[in-house]
């Protein structure tokens, strides 16, 4: 592994912030107020490439890597970690698409969810305790024709907005989340309905919101990876989730840490700028740091993706140490701010609760901690 | 289908610039790389060209040796080709030298119908390098340049002189300086970047190029620089009663003969 | 044979230009011609010290009928410094005679001095963040924007005028030239500035500043944005680094904060005072007084006072 970027995957970082720079910030203070599907920025995006940006070229994808994959959602957060979560949730069902599919099916689906002509989302997480439990629980049935799948899954990124869903059903009620099926749906699937729009702590702009199943017919063909491989694929998916959605908390800790340490130059009390006040330099320095570390996790675990090598663990590492860390550095930049930081005007509060969503979401709190664990025991 | 070549210059980003407080001293030690902005308009504007026309545009720059860092991003950008000249004497080089050498590197490449060119670099901002190319080689110039179009062999523009907006005219071989407003650089997609890779990259050498050592010294030495530090009196009114600030003010307005 | 030769197709900037010239001439004891292409300029120039005047009569004085032209005569008279007005036209122009006498040209000169067999000229650096000292062996060129310098008072004598034609450059065809619309009002040449900011959150809010600037007997300026993003005030009015450069008595800069591409354009001013809702704003560093403050507050009390 180099530490070091190559020159293409700096040029594609310092691309991707000019990018955010230019068409993210100008909207981002009103993205959260409202909520609103960024259709015209999911658009853009797509023309410089993010939608298939880790895909092979016979897919339409830009072939970057894990590692450019990383800098681009990190670059992006810095300014709108709402759009990365776009681009972050679209990025999975790419991922297990790629990851399981048939050739068939990659071919079906994967170029125009390359080109962003199609939006991806991945389905995992329901009402019960684990998927596959519950009155809720999305259940797959085998009938002769194919697959019926009855139930709910809740709080699917990109739902309502996406065309191509990859979810996960409990094949065999007997085996609970044990026999979980991937599965391809349409959202033009008969009996698939998206609940209302749910409104979020943060992240708002990228839309939130329950499936609902109702008799839906699939064809054998639906079926993602072999019928028993689910729980590994959810496993290896929710790790990818892990390194992206770990970028995103990094990308906020940066832009929060950059936008405390410019404050606290100006911002003048008894005669000097805070800046020189040992406190401030500690809370400052902290955040840095703590983000200059998970970066480097971060670009490890992305680049053992890049060379095809387990990386499970190191993913779970850098969740583990983000899920630690993410409100202390946001706690800590408010706190530079003062009053200030508390302010609506001002982006912290909005970063706050942004990153709250980052590191928390689709996984189990215990999730990193089992998986390290493992291994150390094993 | 016209055969473009656009000038850039690598530089250090200004904003990564630090003074140092103590001496006013410059810090440019994190400063980082990028294409001087106006050349980027330069090189968008010769690659929309080639786009909707059809034709060529290459890139060429002369800098210190680490101007191998811009060759991939210049690429990116749309040139089907990169010329470079690296070498350490850039580092002291003035407008004088980089025509020079400039100039003898087109020579030796060969003959382009038009050589677009920033109107200065964002860090020294000459504003000499077009002018001065298009002298030493014979060939005319059309400077300050907002908007352009090329038919056939022909290069029509309209050049913003301060005081009047000009259309002209001018037939290849011609040189041409553009100013900011001319075209709003696209960012280059992941392909774009990736793709750059695979272009050629060809580099030159001072010594192949037949100057001689006078060519290649600066007429205008830089002898220092030091940071430029606003000294006023910093006297600010803030107390809580708008009146009683503005009443301070307008005293200290009248002290200075101001009102 | 004059060594010093100065050159401005702008009046007002061609007799600026002979107060460095003239300083120049005591250390170099050499002559100076001025040079410029309307016939009263000319006259001007003969009253307020220049040696000799030459007029260039050109049907257009486009930069590329003019810089072979004055190239030629600065290459025949051995020309040792060479000083030319900072327009558009000028720097063109300056660039093709230092090509042509193979010599150094300083950009937008601040000041000058000679030493030895060397013109040094102080100049600004990355965007306004720096300046620096050059050192250029003669012959030298230089570029001086306007207003630098004041022009010189009359000599009591008057120099010979020359004529010379200037042939157009036939490659380049000028199809047609129109002025860029001023309102009139030169702001470089206003003594106070009232210059205005993204803090006005509207068109008919400038008001307030255009009577404080009634008060002041003072025009009017603004950033960047105001003129080119919000269309509030004509281009002509917009000062930064990019646009006007002024250096009025006053510089008084409401509802706007104060970044370096603006401030290049008005930190020499004699006195600067700043009135912004932010006391973290940069423009605070910038000035001489200030006032903390919300600017519909402010404006409209300090107005009053002034007119008092």
């Amino acid at each position: 592994m180099s530490i070091y970027l190559t020159e293409e995957q700096e040029l594609i970082g310092k691309n991707a912030q000019g990018f955010a720079k230019e068409n993210l910030d100008p909207i981002v203070v009103e993205l959260d107020h409202t909520g609103n599907y960024p259709a015209d920025v999911v658009k853009k995006m797509a023309e410089q490439d993010f939608m298939g940006l880790f895909l092979p070229a016979e897919f339409g994808g830009a072939e970057a890597g894990y590692v450019s994959f990383v800098e681009v959602i990190e670059n992006l957060s810095r300014s709108c970690p709402a759009a990365a979560s776009i681009v972050v949730n679209h990025s999975l069902a790419v991922y297990a698409i790629q990851r399981w599919g048939t050739a068939a099916q990659k071919k079906e689906y994967l170029p125009s969810l390359a080109s962003g002509k199609t939006l991806g989302a991945f389905a995992i997480f329901e009402n019960g305790p684990t998927p596959g439990v519950g009155p809720d629980a999305l259940m797959a049935v085998k009938k002769a024709e194919g697959w019926v799948l009855n139930g709910t899954k809740t709080y699917v990124r990109n739902a309502g907005k996406a065309d191509v869903y990859v979810v996960l059903a409990c094949s065999d009620p007997a085996a609970g989340a044990k026999a979980l099926t991937a599965f391809i749906v349409s959202s033009k699937a008969a009996g698939l309905t998206v609940g209302e729009p749910k409104e979020t702590m943060g992240l708002k702009g990228c839309p939130v919101a329950d499936l609902n199943f109702e008799n839906v017919m699939l064809a054998e063909t639906a079926v993602l990876g072999a019928v028993t491989e689910g729980p590994e694929l959810v496993a290896e998916t929710l790790a990818v989730a892990a390194i992206a959605e770990a970028a995103q908390t990094v990308g906020i800790g940066q832009a929060a840490v950059e936008h405390a340490a410019a404050y606290s130059k100006s911002r003048v009390q008894f005669g000097r700028p805070i800046a020189t006040l040992q406190a401030i330099q500690t809370l400052l320095a902290e955040t840095a740091t703590d983000c200059h570390m998970a970066r480097l996790g971060i670009r490890y675990a992305a680049e053992l993706l890049d060379n095809g090598e387990p990386f499970q663990v190191e993913a779970a590492m850098v969740k583990q140490f983000l899920a630690r860390l993410h409100s202390k550095m946001l706690l800590d930049t408010v706190q530079v701010e003062g009053g200030f930081g508390y302010s609506e005007f001002m982006p912290l509060p909005r970063l706050f609760r942004d990153i709250a969503g980052t590191t928390l979401l689709d996984a189990p709190a215990d999730f990193p901690d089992k998986t390290i664990a493992a291994a150390l025991l094993a | 289908m016209p055969k473009l070549l656009a000038c850039y210059k690598w530089t250090l980003n200004e904003q990564d610039i630090k003074i140092n407080p103590a001496d006013l001293s410059l810090d440019s030690s994190r400063a980082k790389g990028k294409i001087s902005d106006f050349d980027r308009n330069a090189i968008e504007e010769a690659s929309l060209i080639v786009e909707k026309q059809g034709g060529t545009v290459d890139a060429l720059s002369y800098g210190t040796p680490a101007v191998k860092q811009s060759l991939k991003d210049a690429l990116s950008r749309g040139p089907n080709k990169v010329y470079w000249v690296g070498d350490a004497s850039a580092e002291n080089a003035d407008a004088f030298v980089t025509a020079n050498v400039l100039a003898a590197a087109i020579r030796k490449i060969g003959s382009y119908d038009f050589i677009f060119c920033g109107e200065g670099s964002t860090d020294m901002f000459y504003q000499q390098t077009g002018p001065r190319l298009a002298q030493l080689l014979g060939l005319p110039c059309i400077s300050y340049v907002e908007k352009l179009e090329i038919e056939g062999d022909v290069l029509k523009a309209t050049r913003k002189l301060g005081d009047c907006l000009e259309q002209v005219n001018v037939k290849a071989p011609a040189v041409v300086s553009v100013l900011s407003e001319i075209n709003k650089p696209r960012i280059p997609t992941l392909k774009q970047v990736l793709g750059a890779a695979k272009k050629p990259n060809e580099e030159i050498k001072v010594s192949d190029l037949g100057l001689t050592p006078a060519q290649l010294s600066p007429k205008a030495v830089r002898k220092g620089a030091r940071g430029f530090v606003m000294n006023r009196k910093n006297v600010i009114y803030k107390e809580s009663d708008a009146s009683a600030n503005v009443a301070k003010l307008a005293a200290s307005l009248a002290a200075e003969g101001l009102r | 044979m004059p060594g010093i030769i100065v050159f401005s197709e702008d009046g007002a900037l061609a007799q600026q230009l002979l107060t460095p010239a003239l300083e120049l001439k005591k250390t170099l004891a050499q002559p100076v011609a001025a040079i410029t292409i309307d016939e009263n300029t000319a006259k001007t120039l003969a009253t307020l010290g220049a040696d000799s005047v030459v007029l260039l009569k050109a049907e257009k004085a486009t930069p590329e009928a003019l810089a072979p032209e004055i190239a030629d005569f600065c290459a025949r008279e051995s020309a040792a410094v060479v000083l030319i007005g900072g327009t558009q036209r000028g720097k063109h122009v300056a660039a093709q005679i230092a090509a042509k006498l193979q010599a150094g040209l300083t950009t937008d000169a601040k000041t000058l001095a000679v030493a030895g067999n060397t013109l040094q000229c102080t100049r600004i650096l990355y965007a306004g963040l720096a300046i620096c000292e050059e050192e250029l062996q003669l012959p030298a060129v230089a570029t001086i924007p306007a207003r630098t310098f004041l022009a010189p008072a009359a000599s009591g004598s008057a120099a010979s005028i020359e004529t010379l034609e200037v042939k157009p450059d036939t490659r380049i065809t000028v199809d047609s030239s129109t002025p860029i619309g001023t309102s009139g009002v030169d702001i470089t040449a206003a003594h106070k500035l009232v210059s205005v900011g993204r803090g006005f959150r509207k068109k008919e809010d400038l008001k307030l500043a255009e009577e404080l600037a009634a008060a002041l007997d003072a025009e009017i300026s603004c950033t960047r944005g105001i003129a080119e993003d919000e269309h509030w005030l004509p281009l002509e009015r917009y000062i930064g680094i990019s646009g006007q450069i002024v250096k009025p008595d006053l510089y008084l800069a409401t509802g706007l904060s104060g970044q370096v591409q603006h401030m290049v354009g008005c930190r020499e001013s004699k006195v600067i005072v700043a009135i912004n809702n932010d006391e973290r704003a940069p423009i605070f560093e910038a000035a001489d007084y200030g006032i903390v403050g919300d600017l519909y507050q402010v404006l409209p009390l300090l107005t009053a006072a002034l007119k008092n």
